[in-house]
């Protein structure tokens, strides 16, 4: 029997991309213009430069350890209690940015699209079919990613036909008015959104590349794809609204493809949200995924039924989720999703690798 | 069976050679003289081509009175054996078996009578452009026809029995610089490890050697055409044909292979692609558009603008069956005549159209049980399945119909989303002796051969599906430079 185990740098880019694009594309720039109002694609920029910068950190890490994930080399570092703890901490937060992404996107679709469905129903289906996904190897999400990106190009398509329509291009200016310290203020938001790049910290020994640099390259393609990808959506929505009405519209992108009439078709965002649902689950599975992968190795002897980790957690996820339906919930807790974020994605991995470096553990054998 | 050993008694051994064969009625012997010497000959009279025996055994024998029987007959397939028992599995293979009187020793000499039709062109995958040959039910004749088409030592022909009581004869055939070697090793231990009474080709090596039972989409593709078993095994891949089945399986393929025809080579790049583009905007058609019409109607009428909206809603007006059971009816409907136009004798079977597709389509309508526009998804969607080169392929897309509308009825468009997601991951997830079954088709690598039909001076490479040891396929592109 062959048995592949390695995903391309292809896959890898696919799958960056579409965690870390989401939910929030409907959003986008209403939580990043608060202070920075129409000058919000400048912090949707400086969000993607943040990024970039975190992903050479874990870069950095992975090289260390170039043959195993980090949930294996984790214990290494920071020795076998506070390695399986913070496995532990890496697969309650994956499994929350799941839940989170799941609640979210059902918020819009019962508001949006599907008005009469049960809550219970839509959290279901989107927790199943998340599940289902995510108990194959990396190599099949990898390969089903793939075919997502091309229902994303869908998408950014019907985003770019839409968008540029009527507006006015003087709602940008004058350019950088808000002054340096708002726009930087809103690249914080910003940066939350660009999340999804943490999977290189398990993914990088399974992926094939000639030269570990490559991985690199592949890794600040992705994020550079998807900071012009929320760059390019901001500036859409600022042309289409002044700033006054970007302060009132909470999920603009919406409202643009609605006035938008193609000839066969009456409301565009409808079939925008059906589709756009594929890319929000990229985002579910990969992270169900990474949770169970972290919650394997909680113990140190490995569990070593992935797919029936993968459905308690989707389980978990799922009677947690019936919650979400009251939206003063979900906006508490989103508040505190973004925080947990900036820990577990940014600080946490900067810990790590700062504490390699100390104690030389990894690399230059 | 125990070992019996031959007997030099010439009576003896026909009593033992009829217990062996049990009695059976065809199972006759003839005696005659030449000479000194005074022969049995041992025949199955359903087996035996009579005019062979007469002219190139007993002849020569009644002729050459001092020479040894190898140098009497002119027969090419000549063996000698000393066992009771391997002499009954000559005779039931075909073979007439000659004793000397006072020798413990048989001649087996092949003499098999074979009938078999002459060679016809393809039934069911036929092509505009490219060769008309068919396989046959004779091994023998098929693999002639293959060896002509490939004729390098390179190509490798492997026979298995298969089949405790039927011993079915099963050519195996790959090109040995070509096949990966993992494959076909896992594939020749699964063969060999079948343990079942008699094998129905290719329907029960299909279900018995592919890993994971449950799946609605073929593992294995089925063709008639060498020429399309030739690229394939040109891809290295391995074909399996059988003695008795004009059928041949080709593994490991991906989903894409299904969407191949052999045409699509010979028509030029350009419409070769625009044709395959069109089979799997088919496939999609086949599967999801009753389901697309049922979320439509029920859903989300708010995404089609008004003016359509008002046609969709006069075709409706009078009909009191809700969508979903509209197009179960008319689907189910539409199953009805083309099985039964399938079993029906040809002539005859124009009437079903003219029943079927004239009398209860109009009908149907006028009596408003089922919309118009439900006839027009319902018979285009039956036609898109008909585009699928494959059957197997199509029948899967048949199946497939059902849950998408039923999914579609309950939650729309999302829904239909979902089912294609779950499709998807289960086709990811398939795999054929851990070669992966499906892959995204639209990367540089594999967009050549899957989506599109790249130029050839483009398919530089063998397709990354069969994992052949070598990848080159062309070296020079252009007429050497």
């Amino acid at each position: 029997m062959i048995h592949l185990e390695k995903i391309s740098l292809n896959q890898l880019i696919c799958l960056v991309v579409l965690t870390q694009v989401g939910v929030g594309v409907l959003s986008i720039p209403y939580n990043e213009s608060y202070h920075s109002g129409f000058d919000s694609w400048i912090s949707m920029l400086t969000g993607g430069i943040f990024a970039q910068t975190v992903i050479l950190i874990i870069y950095q890490l992975g090289k260390r350890f170039e043959d195993r994930p980090l949930p294996q080399y984790i214990s290494s570092i920071t020795g076998k209690w506070v390695g399986a703890f913070l496995n532990f901490i890496f697969a309650a937060y994956f499994l929350e940015s799941s839940l989170m992404v799941v609640v979210s996107y059902s918020d819009v679709l019962s508001r949006w699209v599907l008005f009469e469905t049960p809550w219970s129903v839509l959290i279901f289906f989107s927790f199943a079919i998340a599940a289902y996904i995510a108990s194959s190897g990396l190599r099949t999400i990898g390969s089903i990613t793939q075919v997502i990106m091309v229902m994303f190009m869908v998408c950014l398509a019907i985003i770019t036909i839409s968008g540029i329509g009527k507006g006015d291009m003087r709602h940008f200016l004058p350019i950088g008015s808000h002054g340096p310290l708002s726009i930087l203020k809103d690249s914080f938001p910003a940066f939350w959104s660009y999340a999804g790049y943490e999977l290189l910290l398990f993914a990088f020994p399974f992926v094939q590349a000639q030269k570990k640099k490559d991985i690199f390259l592949a890794m600040s393609f992705a994020n550079g794809f998807t900071t012009f990808f929320y760059v390019f959506v901001s500036v859409i929505v600022t042309y289409n609204f002044s700033e006054y009405q970007l302060k009132s519209v909470t999920e603009p992108l919406v409202f643009i493809l609605r006035k938008f009439n193609w000839p066969i078709l009456q409301s565009v965002d409808i079939l925008f949200m059906t589709i756009w649902l594929s890319v929000t689950t990229v985002t579910v599975y990969v992270y169900l995924f990474l949770s169970a992968r972290y919650l394997a190795y909680v113990k140190f002897k490995p569990i070593t039924h992935h797919s029936f980790l993968v459905w308690m957690l989707a389980l978990i996820g799922f009677v947690v989720g019936l919650w979400g339906y009251d939206r003063q919930v979900l906006l508490q807790f989103s508040n505190y999703h973004n925080k947990a974020t900036i820990i577990v994605i940014t600080i946490l991995p900067t810990l790590l690798l700062l504490v390699a470096l100390a104690r030389g553990k990894g690399a230059e054998r | 069976m125990p070992v019996l050993k031959a007997h030099r008694s010439l009576d003896s051994n026909e009593l033992s050679l009829k217990q062996l064969l049990f009695h059976s009625s065809d199972f006759k012997f003839t005696d005659f003289m030449c000479g000194d010497r005074s022969y049995r000959l041992y025949y199955l009279t359903t087996m035996v081509e009579f005019n062979a025996v007469q002219e190139f055994i007993i002849g020569p024998l009644l002729r050459e009175t001092d020479v040894s029987v190898r140098q009497a007959v002119s027969i090419l397939d000549y063996s000698e054996t000393n066992l009771l028992t391997e002499a009954a599995e000559a005779l039931v293979q075909g073979k007439t078996v000659i004793q000397i009187s006072g020798e413990a020793k048989f001649y087996l000499l092949g003499t098999i009578l074979t009938k078999e039709r002459s060679l016809n062109i393809p039934v069911n995958e036929r092509v505009l452009r490219g060769s008309s040959q068919a396989l046959i039910e004779n091994l023998d004749t098929s693999l002639n026809l293959l060896r002509k088409k490939i004729s390098s030592p390179d190509l490798v022909i492997k026979s298995f029995q298969v089949g405790r009581r039927s011993n079915t004869k099963v050519a195996v055939l790959y090109m040995d610089s070509l096949v990966n070697k993992e494959v076909l090793k896992e594939f020749t231990r699964r063969i060999d490890s079948l343990d079942i009474d008699y094998i129905e080709f290719p329907g029960f090596v299909s279900e018995l050697v592919v890993d994971k039972k449950f799946s609605l989409f073929p593992r294995m593709l089925v063709t008639e055409r060498p020429d399309r078993i030739r690229s394939n095994l040109m891809d290295g891949k391995i074909a399996i044909l059988s003695e008795g089945s004009p059928d041949s399986l080709i593994l490991p393929v991906s989903f894409w292979a299904f969407f191949q025809s052999p045409d699509d080579y010979q028509i030029g790049w350009l419409f070769g692609s625009a044709i395959r583009i069109l089979r799997i905007i088919c496939f999609i058609l086949a599967i999801s558009l009753p389901g697309f019409y049922v979320a439509l109607v029920t859903f989300d009428p708010r995404i089609v603008p008004y003016e359509i909206v008002l046609t969709l809603q006069s075709s409706m007006q009078y009909i009191s069956l809700p969508p979903l059971l509209e197009a179960i009816l008319m689907l189910l409907i539409l199953e009805i005549v083309r099985e039964a136009t399938v079993r029906l004798p040809s002539p005859i079977g124009q009437t079903i159209g003219v029943v079927g597709g004239i009398v209860i389509g109009t009908v149907v309508v006028q009596s408003n049980l089922i919309s118009n526009m439900m006839v027009i998804v319902v018979a285009l969607t039956g036609v898109a399945s008909f585009i699928i080169p494959s059957y197997e392929m199509s029948n899967a897309a048949r199946i497939l119909t059902y849950p998408f509308i039923l999914v579609a009825y309950i939650l729309g468009l999302v829904g239909l989303e979902l089912c294609f997601l779950f499709v998807l991951t289960h086709l990811a997830r398939l795999n054929t002796m851990g070669i992966p079954y499906f892959y995204s088709g639209m990367t540089s690598n594999t967009i050549k051969d899957t989506v599109l039909r790249a130029p050839i001076k483009l398919l530089k490479k063998r397709p990354k599906e069969s994992m052949a040891q070598e990848n080159i396929r062309m070296k020079n592109p252009r007429w050497g430079r």
